[in-house]
């Protein structure tokens, strides 16, 4: 799943600021999972702009509304009629929903007001940890299934460091787990320890031509 | 405006009608069920409609209702905090507390301490 | 349609004095949709309740707002009006002009009524009936932890009809007290074969919990049995897991040195080499939890006197009493010979020719004392007994700062848990005195009769509902619900969404608050009817 957070709201005054109409338009898939773009997240931060223009004397018009996914352009098309009343629209979607918006609503300026952050898993009530790089090469069935390069903080495909805390922390940040101990561990219980053995060479990180485009077969 | 659990604040806020101690006019109170049923969104939007501060009343600690619940509104109202300094708060106050239904006098205080923040802040409506 | 509201303004008698009542009259029916303002002064009795139904009827009003005392004193009464008036209970909207307005100000006060009454009416525009259903639930009761309390619970459930099945770990039951009966004073030969004849309850011996789902009413548990696991339905849980021991970290067992339970089983030995002619106890817990600690103490020093004569010094920084029958106990020992020394700095210990000598500063005293004993009896650490931490992850109940079971939530009652149909009594709750584990037993057994007896318990159904439309099954609710009441289910094109079990809901709205997708409404407490109440303040 896609992670996001909010921008500083500094930035998103910043970027509206010449905008007397704006739509806050929230996406209902990922980042409304990682409690960043969905239904109540466009609530509270549409509060806060007419809070804060409010007191600049503004205009009060933000309008508000959330599509089941901003990334299908026929999804994000039924904001067609709200869009054309403003005259810029603050997206609550990772990036991929903003440049879908940009697309079908080329004439009006779409902001980001998330930052797009990795691809996660819910660790638990609130908080996502990165799992995925999205390399194109996985890498997953010599490690355990435990992925060294977004997991561990250098990113080692021949770990670990030798910086290894006590108790299997990260040196880096002592508040994270060491991906290599994590891999340790689960080859042991699968008694495919040989696999640390082994050497691996630098990995091709271009396994996927910028942009990336996959063609499914079709049927 | 004042945001009431019904398994304390508010029962405060009764008995302290019944003892006859005086709260400030401009108190407004919404009863909840429990503090942990308070959005973020509930705070600013009281704001939005014109308070000049908001109050979250739970249970003590460790005796909330529904275990949790004042817990996660004391990190609300602190989120809530935040998010308006980041719109330049403007003498806009928000304010989580713990009382027990039996403490009418500290009900009738905490909100008679608010009052004065806004009256010091000259926002009082 | 619009919804017609009604208003009713009640100055309780003429105890409401600083509102001027035909002004707030006439102010409030301008209201939108309030189709009429009646003033009364005696709603909550029979006369206004009748002349209150007839005008609902008369005018033909669908939502109320009633302006009165506060709801906790008589909200209950004015829904049975709207009932037999033919309106569901839950459409009326209370606005508490008498303690949080009229008498909580000095002055006229009118205004602020007013804005109270729009706020209540904001809030009866949305208001949606809720209807009530009865769900049956499985009458079976699962008891686990063979021991006093656990078998206690299931003889008294079973007097009153609820069949159960008796859970132990160990190959037979008694717990703690099968061998040690004289320890506690509690008897539990009498409670095993109680059980044996009886047909009510099932005895499961050598079984583990393994997993419990669900929710009150219908929980799957599943119990492993050797290797052999299989799952079965109860309708409500009771823990009576019990607790350990653990020895005193500086004193090592040896010959001269046992703890009370070793006491215990030498007292009962008919085999014992040579009596010990002189016996030191060393009893330091001082803090809040020593009840079970100063029961096993006394009762082992007057036994040991009484069986023995031999001569018993109890060296102690405090002896807790404040447990049934523990003061005449400690009474009855020093009347017997026992001596009770009291100390601040914990004593000095040494073996000395194959005895033990005790060194220590008396308070009461003041001056040193020292002891040679034959036997020395260390106290024990009591600690919660094993599998105690997984099992309160698996059930997602929280457990104190030492370990136990039930934090102490003034809320919750002793013995019932944040999960519906879940109950924890006895030592498993800490340690106590035997006086509590009777009372544990018994309201636990008693909350359990009230909710499964009838075979079917009466929600307010849908009162917190998932929209399967919005939810987006990110599992916030589940994982956020205080009382876990949140499950997952198919809805009708394959989808899995969050839904709330009625059964096991406690209705804190800790969910709705939580839902990033604004997913879960709460009857009485949603979205739109916390904002219209305060929009309300913004208009004057």
């Amino acid at each position: 799943m896609i992670i996001a957070e909010r921008k500083p709201m500094e930035e998103i005054k910043q970027v509206t600021a010449p905008y007397k109409k704006l739509l806050l338009a929230g996406c209902g898939t990922c980042v409304t999972v990682c409690w960043a773009g969905g239904e109540k997240e466009v609530g509270i931060l549409a509060s806060q702009l007419r809070l804060a223009r409010g007191t600049e004397g503004k205009d009060h018009a933000i309008l508000e509304a959330t599509v089941e996914r901003q990334c299908e352009k026929e999804m994000a098309e039924e904001l067609r009629s709200k869009v054309a009343e403003v005259d810029a629209v603050l997206s609550l979607a990772c990036g991929i929903g903003v440049q879908t918006m940009a697309e079908i609503f080329e004439d009006k300026p779409i902001f980001p007001a998330l930052n797009t952050t990795f691809l996660g898993m819910p660790e638990k009530e609130g908080v996502w940890v990165e799992m995925c790089g999205a390399c194109g090469d996985c890498f997953l069935d010599r490690t355990g299934s435990v992925c060294p390069i977004v997991r561990c903080a250098k990113g080692l495909l021949n770990g670990p460091c030798g910086g290894t805390r006590k108790g299997g922390k990260c040196e880096i940040d002592p508040q994270k787990d060491c991906a290599w101990v994590l891999i340790h561990r689960r080859l042991i219980k699968q008694g495919r320890l040989y696999l640390m053995e082994k050497y691996y060479p630098p990995k091709n990180f271009r396994a996927v031509k910028r942009p990336g485009k996959i063609q499914a077969i079709k049927a | 405006m004042a945001f009431c659990c019904e398994h304390s604040a508010y029962s405060a806020a009764d008995l302290a009608g019944r003892l006859a101690l005086h709260c400030p006019e401009n108190l407004r109170v919404i009863p909840v069920p429990c503090a942990g049923r308070v959005d973020t969104l509930h705070i600013l939007k009281a704001f939005e409609n014109g308070a000049a501060a908001v109050l979250v009343l739970g249970c003590e600690e460790g005796a909330c209702h529904h275990l949790t619940g004042n817990t996660r509104a004391k990190e609300r109202a602190k989120h809530a905090e935040v998010l308006l300094k980041e719109i330049g708060g403007n003498g806009r106050y928000v304010a989580m507390s713990n009382l027990s239904p039996n403490a009418p006098h500290k009900f009738v205080t905490i909100v008679d301490e608010m009052n004065e923040r806004i009256k010091k802040s000259g926002e009082v409506r | 349609m619009e919804p017609r509201i009604g208003v009713f303004i009640c100055d309780c008698g003429g105890s409401i004095k600083n509102i001027d009542f035909s002004q707030a009259r006439e102010k409030a029916a301008k209201i939108p949709d309030v189709a009429f303002v009646e003033l009364s002064s005696d709603l909550c009795l029979k006369e206004g309740e009748q002349k209150m139904s007839s005008s609902l009827k008369a005018k033909n009003i669908d939502r109320v707002v009633i302006a009165a005392c506060s709801p906790e004193s008589k909200k209950h009464v004015f829904q049975k009006a709207l009932e037999s008036a033919g309106l569901n209970g839950h459409l009326l909207s209370m606005v508490n002009i008498r303690e949080q307005c009229s008498w909580a100000h000095e002055g006229d006060i009118t205004e602020k009524a007013l804005q109270m009454v729009r706020m209540g009416v904001n809030k009866a525009r949305s208001l949606k009936p809720i209807e009530k259903e009865e769900i049956s639930v499985n009458k079976d009761v699962l008891v686990v932890g063979g021991g006093f309390s656990g078998m206690s619970s299931a003889i008294q459930l079973s007097r009153l009809g609820l069949r159960t099945i008796l859970l132990e770990r160990e190959s037979a039951l008694g717990g703690k007290n099968r061998d040690l009966e004289d320890l506690y004073g509690l008897k539990t030969s009498s409670l095993i074969k109680e059980i044996e004849g009886n047909k009510d309850i099932e005895v499961l011996t050598s079984s583990e919990v393994v997993k419990v789902e669900g929710k009150v009413g219908d929980f799957t548990v599943r119990i492993r049995r050797g290797t052999e696991e299989r799952s079965r339905v109860f309708g409500g849980i009771v823990f009576a897991t019990g607790y350990e021991t653990g020895g005193d970290s500086q004193l090592k067992p040896g010959a001269q040195i046992t703890s009370p339970n070793g006491l215990a089983y030498m007292l009962q030995a008919s085999n014992l080499g040579g009596k010990p002619r002189i016996i030191g106890f060393v009893f330091d817990s001082s803090d809040e939890n020593s009840r079970l600690a100063s029961v096993a103490t006394l009762n082992s020093a007057l036994t040991a006197k009484q069986k023995w004569d031999s001569e018993v010094y109890v060296f102690c920084k405090n002896v807790k009493v404040d447990g049934e029958g523990l003061e005449s106990l400690y009474r009855e020992a020093r009347e017997c010979g026992v001596v009770f020394v009291k100390f601040e700095e914990k004593p000095k210990i040494s073996a000395q020719d194959g005895r033990v000598k005790i060194e220590a500063k008396d308070v009461l005293v003041g001056e040193g004392t020292a002891l040679e004993c034959d036997l020395l009896i260390a106290e024990e650490n009591f600690l919660p007994s094993q599998g105690t931490e997984t099992l309160s992850s698996l059930l997602n109940v929280r457990t104190d700062s030492r370990g136990f079971y039930q934090e102490e939530n003034v809320h919750l009652y002793p013995v019932s848990s944040e999960r519906k149909g879940i109950f924890f009594v006895g030592d498993c709750r800490g340690d106590s005195a035997p006086g509590r584990v009777l009372t544990d037993v018994s309201s636990a057994v008693t909350s359990l009769y009230e909710l499964l007896g009838p075979g079917k318990i009466v929600v307010e159904r849908d009162k917190v509902k998932v929209d399967p439309q919005k939810c987006r099954t990110c599992l916030t609710c589940l994982r956020a619900c205080p009382h876990s009441a949140v499950g997952l289910t198919r809805v009708e094109n394959g989808r899995e969404v969050a839904e709330i079990w009625d059964l096991a809901c406690d209705a804190c709205g800790i969910c709705t608050a939580l839902c990033p997708a604004k997913a879960i409404e709460f009857e009485g407490y949603s979205d739109q009817q916390i904002l219209a109440q305060i929009e309300a303040i913004g208009v004057s």
